[in-house]
């Protein structure tokens, strides 16, 4: 693919195939911890670290594991091992080469390991049979999506603290409600990358 | 009776995912008809009772250091035979559902309820456990998945392949469609849970005036 | 070290129970899931090309061996036969011929009794949009429906699209393959 083929293909995965407002992927730490910018900007570093690596992992699990000894029907348990494996191996490392980092993602790290969206792109990437590059910028790009909508929520949800909501919507619903408005915000990309 | 309420309590104290503020991404992703929402529920509790089930036998058994993995291979495999069933069995709702029935591992209601009641329970208690909360869930599925069908799309669909499906608003209407498109689940959930909040705190009032 | 030894036992007895279970489930799944996914995917084609049959071609599927390919691995020719009152009177199969831009996969129905063609479907191409992929269209496919397969079938015998010849020949060329598969196994195929 040339290079605008490979800009096209970012701005779809992070706008017009949204994985957290288009594919459903990543909802329950979303609603939980967008309420702050400065968790959200946690569990959006958190989740671009560990959904790339994530991504490229698995995908060397798939190719060279479960398609050789034709056991692909086990991919999902392969894959959520790999990623619970990986993700305490990142705690790991992290915690011995670089603390401030580690303390800075705190408990969104060990989260991450029940977080769809990283289990549902890595999926993607074998059903969509990418080769191992164009499974590297799809993961990265996908990541940035997930963090670019996290980050606007938070944004959005910071500002109507200060509203008055009726009170049976307080809390969950609210949010619910609010990113459907953010989700119907993003499908505006729809017809932006020609699919 | 004590088993009675492990089993009730799944349909309204700890309703998924009103109630119990879990299992989000698959509601709002499967709900795009009533079948595909009760084929989930139904998917998703054949691995809640099974996982509750081994999970609760083994519970002796696991160290606490390794108990997360334990349960992550036991949940998993599970969800690999519902894969294997349904891919056999129920090809269609296998297709619709998709990607979420891999992704039924990750589903924090069936990890929460290993950690929170089967990791402390007998046997019998964790499938009560499991099959409330996991019918719960169903309902839920199904009642949303029928919401939005009938809004955004003007059919109830109940057994595609039996020919069950029925047009319910008839011929002249013009289809919601941002009901069974993304936007549409996240506001139909946020609307609907803001009604079971209503009568949550309806009933808990009508409970405090009964008791004074 | 006790301890660790203990873990080590624990989760190398349940991964190792769980790929007992698994690897059962997967046994005895193995059949329904190709019958499941054949009926799926194939059966609108070989309903475009069979008609009158009381059976499941896909249930009555026969498998011909046709040898093995780069890896090693079997490959089988998947038969759909249609059949009334139990007996065989066309069967329905899939062949590749290559066309302008890459292979076409054309499902062909070939009646037993007068070894014409009952009808064709084409169900993978990547020809050009507006020209070669045009081979899809009803007015070129039918044009194939009752051309006899006593000889080989050339460009002449069915309508040809104007401006896309090396997609037809692709077309004709999977054809001719099907007639010399069926010449070939015709017993094994209407058994």
């Amino acid at each position: 693919m040339s290079f605008g083929d490979y800009l096209l293909f970012i701005v779809g995965a992070i706008l017009v195939n949204n994985i957290l407002l288009a594919k459903f992927l990543g909802n329950c730490p979303f609603l939980g911890v967008s309420r702050r910018m400065d968790t959200a900007t946690g569990m959006s570093m958190a989740v671009i670290f560990v959904m790339t690596m994530a991504g490229m992992t698995t995908w060397v699990v798939q190719y060279f594991l479960l398609v050789p000894l034709e056991i692909e029907y086990l991919q999902t348990i392969a894959f959520i091992l790999v990623i619970a494996a990986l993700v305490q191996l990142v705690e790991i490392v992290m915690q011995k080469t670089m603390p401030a980092l580690y303390r800075a993602l705190g408990i969104f790290l060990p989260l991450i390991t029940t977080n769809c969206a990283v289990l549902g792109v890595a999926i993607i990437n074998i059903s969509s049979e990418y080769d191992f590059f164009d499974t590297l910028i799809f993961s990265f790009a996908s990541a940035l999506g997930y963090s670019l909508a996290l980050v606007l929520f938070a944004g959005i949800r910071e500002r109507y603290v200060l509203a008055r909501i009726p009170k049976v919507f307080e809390g969950t619903a609210i949010g619910l409600v609010t990113a459907g408005f953010l989700a119907l915000a993003f499908s505006g990309f729809a017809g932006l990358v020609g699919h | 009776m004590a088993l009675m309420k492990d089993f009730t309590k799944g349909f309204w104290d700890l309703l998924p995912p009103f109630r119990l503020v879990l299992g989000l991404c698959p509601t709002l992703a499967v709900t795009t008809s009533a079948e595909n929402g009760y084929g989930m529920g139904l998917a998703t509790t054949f691995v809640l009772v099974g996982s509750n089930l081994l999970i609760s036998l083994l519970r002796k058994v696991i160290p606490s250091k390794v108990r997360i993995a334990a349960f992550i291979v036991i949940i998993a495999s599970f969800v690999v035979v519902v894969e294997l069933l349904m891919q056999a069995y129920v090809f269609g709702l296998y297709q619709s559902l998709g990607i979420f029935i891999p992704l039924i591992v990750v589903n924090c209601i069936i990890l929460g309820r290993a950690e929170a009641f089967a990791a402390k329970n007998g046997p019998l208690p964790s499938i009560m456990d499991g099959l409330g909360i996991g019918l719960g869930f169903t309902l839920s599925l199904f009642t949303l998945g029928a919401i939005r069908e009938i809004l955004g799309a003007g059919t109830l669909t109940l057994v595609a392949k039996a020919g069950l499906a029925f047009n319910i608003m008839g011929e002249g209407y013009e289809p919601f469609t941002f009901m069974v498109r993304a936007p549409g689940a996240f506001v139909c959930l946020g609307c609907l849970l803001a009604v079971i909040n209503y009568v949550s705190v309806k009933l808990d009032e009508r409970k405090r005036r009964a008791q004074s | 070290m006790r301890e660790i030894l203990k873990l080590a036992v624990v989760l190398t007895v349940i991964c190792a129970a769980s790929g007992f279970l698994l690897a059962l489930v997967h046994g005895f799944t193995k059949a329904p899931i190709e019958y499941a996914v054949l009926k799926n995917v194939k059966e609108p084609a070989i309903k475009a090309v069979l008609t009158g049959f009381d059976n499941d071609p896909v249930k009555d599927l026969v498998k011909i061996p046709m040898g093995k390919d780069k890896k090693g691995k079997a490959i089988d020719l998947k038969v759909f036969p249609a059949k009334k009152a139990g007996k065989t009177f066309a069967v329905a199969f899939e062949t590749s011929a290559n066309g302008y831009h890459g292979p076409i996969g054309v499902m062909i129905g070939i009646d037993a009794d007068k070894k014409d063609i009952s009808g064709i479907s084409i169900v993978s191409h990547s020809e050009t949009p507006g020209l070669g992929a045009r081979i899809v269209q009803a007015n070129f496919t039918d044009s194939f429906k009752g051309k006899s397969l006593e000889k080989e079938l050339t460009k002449e015998d069915i309508d040809a699209l104007s401006g896309a010849t090396l997609s037809t020949n692709g077309v004709v060329a999977a054809v001719n393959q099907a007639r010399e598969l069926f010449d070939k196994y015709r017993d094994q195929m209407l058994q």
